[in-house]
């Protein structure tokens, strides 16, 4: 698995692409907790994750996104994913993760989420 | 620190040493063999998604009751958490009796031989001094009363207490009621927790289907 970062309109943007397995989840999981802290520096600014391109997410991968989520939240931090594919959000609804960590639609709408809730 | 499995077969002891009635039932026993999986899982032997459990390493972990299930993963064909935690039932006696003495080997619990009418014998495990029991307890109930995002560990320590029965034994059912909606969102966001409530469900169903009569 790939994963690029970008601060794009007043937030960070994760794009990770492939498969989130046991192999891939350390390197996330360092890669996330260096996001959240550099967010964290960016007067809380918030941190989204398109897993448009994210094809797979096991049971490994699945706990980077909690711990991450945990992380942001301690840190103020407003975590959300966004366009997740079919067979990662069938996963995220029966693990329960769609209930505790924000899901927005597609990566449009997260943004105007976000953007909405720093201006609020 | 003690593990998962061994937090979840603390909860499971009495205050006089004995194990709740709930030790001996088919959920508490599906709870026991999610726990050795979430240990195995956490440890980087196996991984999941929602078809199948896959083997990542073999290595041993150093907690018997988790190199017990593993060598079984290992043996094993391939196939879901569901279908592992009930092919894992065979073995949850040898399972418990593995943590017991692991905890009494850590200092936690101790093992005691009582007498029963002069003739039978039981074996009891009060706990000494009851930090690491108040400490599980305090973890559950921290997670369930807080609006923080658990860790995986603890998310799994609910579920599997809660899928096991071993919530009632210091939480009241009112409490329990009240606290049901935050039960729901944090216990067991673990793919081999919901293994363990799938079997639970699995097994109820069979047992309620085997308990119909027949109508004539």
């Amino acid at each position: 698995m790939n994963a690029t970062f970008d601060v794009v309109e007043g937030l960070t943007l994760v794009n990770p692409v492939g498969r989130l397995d046991f192999e891939a989840s350390a390197i996330f999981q360092k890669q996330m907790e260096q996001v959240i802290a550099e967010a964290a520096g960016r007067s809380s600014q918030p941190v989204l994750v398109n897993c448009a391109a994210l094809d797979y997410v096991s049971s490994a991968g699945l706990r980077v996104f909690l711990v991450a989520a945990r992380a942001a939240k301690s840190a103020g931090i407003r975590f959300s994913v966004c366009a997740l594919t079919a067979s990662v959000k069938e996963v995220f609804d029966v693990s329960g993760f769609s209930r505790i960590i924000d899901v927005q639609a597609d990566l449009d709408s997260a943004k105007g989420v976000l953007a909405a809730s720093r201006s609020a | 620190m003690i593990t998962l499995l061994e937090e979840l077969v603390l909860l499971a002891v009495n205050d006089d040493g004995g194990m709740a009635f709930t030790a001996g039932s088919p959920s508490f026993g599906r709870a026991v063999a999610g726990a050795c999986l979430v240990e195995l899982s956490e440890a980087g032997r196996i991984d999941a998604d929602l078809s199948a459990v896959r083997l990542v390493s073999s290595a041993p972990t150093g907690s018997a009751a988790a190199d017990r299930v593993l060598a079984e993963l290992a043996a094993g064909e391939p196939a879901a958490a569901e279908v592992w935690v009930q092919r894992l039932q065979e073995i949850v006696p040898e399972l418990v009796r593995l943590a017991l003495r692991m905890l009494v080997e850590r200092g936690v619990l101790e093992q005691t031989e009582a007498r029963f009418l002069w003739v039978l014998r039981a074996r009891r495990y009060p706990v000494i001094d009851g930090r690491e029991q108040k400490e599980a307890k305090l973890r559950i109930v921290s997670s369930l009363l807080g609006d923080e995002v658990p860790t995986p560990h603890d998310t799994a320590l609910v579920g599997l207490a809660c899928a096991g029965g071993l919530l009632q034994g210091f939480l009241s059912n009112a409490e329990i009621a009240r606290l049901q909606d935050r039960i729901n969102l944090v216990g067991g966001i673990d793919l081999f927790v919901k293994g363990v409530e799938s079997a639970i469900r699995t097994e109820a169903a069979i047992r309620a289907q085997a308990y119909m009569i027949p109508m004539v």
